[in-house]
């Protein structure tokens, strides 16, 4: 039997007629603002966690869409893959960590000049340096 | 970040980046400020590992395999390099007397330090005789180990509340952690199994900051279980246009209304399944179709029936609060309906579920 013969189907869980908007993200743009006037006079970084926000998939969409696409993603392979992207607007940055199985474990919107997490730690550059020497070595 | 761990992880083929990034999810699923992912991925690195002693007691093995068998092992798995297991019967190499010493030593060596983990409740019937490892009863180990331990940590709803061995008529005369231990600080992560996740993030907290979470008036982590499974339903709004389904395979289960008339418990259940989920977060309970059990709180096994829509509120504050007007008339309405319809069938003869007998 194949799995279309029973008769389940997946449906949408925003109930018709209504567009899934709860009105919670526009105030996001306020805060945003203030965050990167910070980063701006203090060099200061800062964030917003997504996920702990009561915000509907629709209002995601609406944020992601205020804010626009930027120049910038960067994809990071660790433990399933992450995606950071910087919006339209520069120095803020759309983080999405996925786990294994491409389900979204965490949201952030990050304010800052480069996120951390794609700077090297200088000692996880002590270890490049040591590779490049012992390649060097083995010529 | 410095210190062993990080070297042990790098050894395992964890990098810094997915350190840092697991921490980030973590400090978000904890309601902690984002900064706060960057301070507990430093603190965990450099913190000196905590003996942890791990008993279990009256239980099945499910809370162990819930927490040790999740689909990311190389991530879940840190607990265990994060702290230094000193005695766990399922996970240990040693085994009889060899086993016993282990924990005699670890309670010796890390006496007032070390964290005390159990799972499963303590029987008390016939002087603890119902349950005991290496001829010593339940209850007598639980008060020694418990003596030198620095916080306890109930696992899973058996040693948070009784769970399955203290439902009616608790032949065992089983009890929480609690009942017996009361002079040392208890963390209750009750679930049946409990969810991953929460462990880890209580043993995080306790290496960051040194302290164990806030907790509510149920010993259970507020991060976690602050809010009801209905509180953060997907299915939520259905409930809250009075759209439920009816049977397991109606028209409302397939186009994924409401489960309460099915007896979902979420109304009156604080757990984190709804924003956690479970198997690596591709599903969970009332997602498969399935209403919650309520199985994160007190005696769960004795509610009344899985499948018998809750009518009287179970705990009449939370309950009023969580749930609209409607939403309580309707349970009233149903609890009526349930007996209209069972009666009905008695004298019909008609075939009835084994919901209906329930009801
Ligand atoms: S009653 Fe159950 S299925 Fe319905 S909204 Fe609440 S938690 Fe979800
Ligand atoms: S949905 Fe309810 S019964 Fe199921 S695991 Fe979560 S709290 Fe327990």
């Amino acid at each position: 039997m194949s799995l279309d013969a029973i008769p389940i189907q997946v449906v949408h869980t925003t109930p018709p007629g209504e567009p899934g908007l709860t009105g919670n993200a526009p105030p996001l743009l306020r805060e945003l603002l203030e965050q990167v006037e910070r980063l701006l006079e203090t060099g200061v970084p800062s964030a917003i966690d997504l996920s702990a926000l009561p915000l509907t998939p629709a209002d995601m969409d609406w944020l992601r869409n205020a804010l626009g696409p930027g120049e910038i993603d960067v994809t990071l392979d660790a433990n399933g893959e992450s995606t950071l992207s910087e919006t339209g607007c520069p120095g803020v940055w759309w983080i999405t960590h996925r786990n294994e199985q491409g389900a979204v474990t965490s949201q952030f919107l990050e304010v800052t000049f480069v996120p951390e997490l794609v700077k090297a730690h200088p000692q996880d550059v002590a270890m490049g340096r040591e590779t490049l020497e012992r390649l060097l070595a083995d010529l | 970040m410095q210190g062993p761990l990080i070297d042990t992880l790098a050894r395992q083929g964890v990098t810094r980046r997915t350190f840092l990034k697991y921490c980030a999810t973590l400090a978000s699923m904890m309601a902690l400020p984002p900064a706060a992912g960057r301070a507990m991925a430093e603190a965990m690195a450099a913190v000196r590992r905590p003996s942890v002693i791990w008993l279990p007691f009256q239980e099945c093995t499910g809370c162990t395999e819930s927490i040790t068998r999740s689909h990311s092992p190389t991530i879940e798995g840190m607990i265990f390099d994060m702290i230094s297991l000193d005695y766990q019967e399922t996970l240990m190499a040693a085994a009889g007397h060899q086993a016993e010493e282990a924990r005699q030593n670890a309670m010796k060596a890390n006496a007032g330090k070390y964290l005390l983990i159990v799972d499963g409740s303590i029987p008390l019937g016939q002087n603890g005789a119902y349950s005991c490892i290496g001829g010593r009863s339940n209850v007598d180990i639980l008060k020694e180990a418990a003596g030198g331990a620095a916080a306890v940590i109930a696992v899973g709803t058996c040693a948070s509340y009784g769970g399955i061995p203290k439902a009616n008529p608790n032949p065992t005369g089983a009890v929480p952690v609690s009942d017996i231990v009361k002079d040392k600080p208890i963390v209750n992560i009750p679930g049946c199994p409990p969810i991953p996740v929460v462990m880890t993030g209580v043993l995080a907290h306790y290496l960051t900051f040194g302290s164990l979470p806030e907790l509510d008036d149920k010993g259970r982590p507020k991060s976690f279980f602050g809010e009801t499974i209905h509180d953060r339903c997907y299915r939520r709004p259905f409930y809250d246009q009075g759209k439920f389904a009816k049977t397991f395979d109606d028209e409302g289960a397939r186009r994924g209304w409401c489960l309460f008339e099915l007896g979902c418990k979420g109304p009156v259940t604080h757990n984190a399944c709804a924003t956690v989920k479970w198997n690596g977060g591709t599903s969970w309970p009332v997602e498969s179709g399935h209403g919650c059990l309520g199985c994160s709180e007190p005696d769960f096994w004795d509610g009344g029936g899985f499948y018998k829509a809750l009518s009287a509120p179970a705990d009449p504050l939370k309950f009023a609060a969580a749930a609209s007007v409607v939403g309580a008339a309707v349970g009233v309405g149903v609890s009526f309906a349930n007996r209209a319809k069972k009666n009905k069938a008695k004298a019909t003869h008609e075939t009835i579920t084994v919901a209906d007998l329930e009801k």
